[in-house]
């Protein structure tokens, strides 16, 4: 019994902390963006191939696979990966950016010309 | 004549009492910390982890050794397969096999875990997960304990480059065994990524164990250890995570090296797409 209470009592501190540090820290979810950013995959490439984006400020990107292919829509530097099938449409929250340039691509196909999101 | 059977009855029992003072324990076969992502619904990984203890200890249930074989010149070697069931749940099995120094490869235990990811990464502030895992152990070989669960949650926090990622771990015991009765073990295994380049990363990784949660080991009885390692992408989408480990304590093994690759690919997805809105499916 006693080791039961230790055991929540831990768990439930460390999800307490997290969610403490969140709400200290203040909401991070990507605000609606008045631009349209959104990347479409079709005919096995990403339109547009750069996409400028404001820095200093979280984003929601909105990723479509037009393509008939299972893709998987991938940034090492954002730290961003999903496996998309065909016709789906996912929104990838990012952080606020720093200025400069982040990868984009699709894992799946190692061919499929890289994209970059540049922040500034 | 005297002599040598109290000689006897002395080495009898301390190689019996050994298992039951059941010291810290980290696992062997998965020097990895788990990230807040989880396989994308649908993919299917498949992992080969693996450790060898270049300096450990020469008698078993010491160092890195839960069971009776020495941990020195040990080769822990463990397979995954891992599949993506939602956009945030995934499930895995494990192989565990080992190959003891002067033996041969041998099986050592199997695992069975769900993994899952809460909300969307960055939704909040500090990116939370969960993972909860049966584990089955060759005993007495390869430990004390032949069923045990493991829970952990995990905590991610992104900062520009860097990721910064913690899994607290807390094992059981359970339903068989002479320590079903006991409470929760505490471990950790957290990392500290820099993205560099995407075919060659650098990174730290601490893995440890303190014994119970409300009665932990003596410092020296406990294991810590830490890994600096390299990790990446190689053509073909073979990732790897591979580093020396160097033990702090004296419960700890003193020098591991660990190695291991993954391979991931579409297989087809059994359930639709989650929800945007979703937090847990």
């Amino acid at each position: 019994m006693r080791h039961s209470r230790c055991f929540a009592t831990s768990v439930a501190l460390i999800f307490s902390l997290g969610f403490l540090f969140g709400a200290i820290a203040g909401p991070a979810g990507a605000k609606d963006h008045s631009l349209p950013l959104e990347i479409q995959f079709k005919d096995h490439r990403f339109t547009p191939r750069t996409l400028k984006v404001p820095a200093g400020e979280p984003l929601a990107l909105k990723v479509v696979n037009a393509s008939d292919q299972t893709i998987e829509f991938e940034s090492f530097k954002l730290n961003r990966e999903v496996a998309m099938t065909p016709g789906q449409t996912v929104t990838v929250r990012l952080p606020a950016l720093y200025p400069g340039s982040y990868d984009f691509y699709d894992d799946f196909h190692q061919d499929v010309p890289e994209g970059t999101l540049i922040a500034r | 004549m005297t002599r040598t059977v109290v000689a006897a009855a002395f080495a009898a029992i301390y190689v019996l009492a050994i298992p039951r003072i059941a010291t810290a324990q980290v696992d062997p076969w998965e020097f990895e910390v788990y990230p807040y992502a989880t396989e994308s619904r649908g993919v299917a990984e498949l992992e080969t982890d693996n450790a060898v203890v270049a300096n450990g200890h020469r008698g078993g249930y010491s160092g890195t050794a839960a069971g009776s074989f020495a941990s020195q010149g040990m080769w822990y070697n463990q397979y995954e397969v891992t599949y993506g069931l939602t956009d945030r749940i995934e499930g895995a099995a494990y192989l565990n096999v080992a190959k003891p120094n002067g033996a041969s490869f041998q099986y050592a235990g199997s695992k069975y875990r769900l993994r899952g990811r809460l909300f969307d990464p960055g939704a909040l502030p500090v990116d939370l997960g969960w993972y909860a895992e049966l584990e089955w152990h060759r005993i007495p070989q390869f430990d004390d304990n032949p069923l045990e669960l493991e829970l952990r949650p995990i905590i991610e926090k992104d900062v520009g480059r860097f990721s910064f990622i913690v899994n607290a771990q807390f094992e059981k015991p359970i339903f068989e065994g002479p320590n079903r009765n006991r409470g929760f073990e505490f471990g950790y295994a957290n990392a500290m990524y820099y993205r560099l380049w995407r075919y060659l990363s650098p990174g730290l990784e601490f893995y440890g164990a303190t014994g119970d949660i409300d009665d932990n080991d003596p410092l020296p009885r406990q294991q810590h250890y830490i890994f600096p390692v390299i990790w990446g992408e190689l053509p073909r989408g073979i990732e790897y995570n591979a580093g020396p480990g160097f033990g702090l304590t004296g419960g700890s093994d003193h020098v591991i090296f660990k190695f291991n690759l993954e391979l991931e690919r579409f297989v087809g997805a059994i359930f639709g797409p989650s929800s945007d809105s979703g937090w847990f499916f």
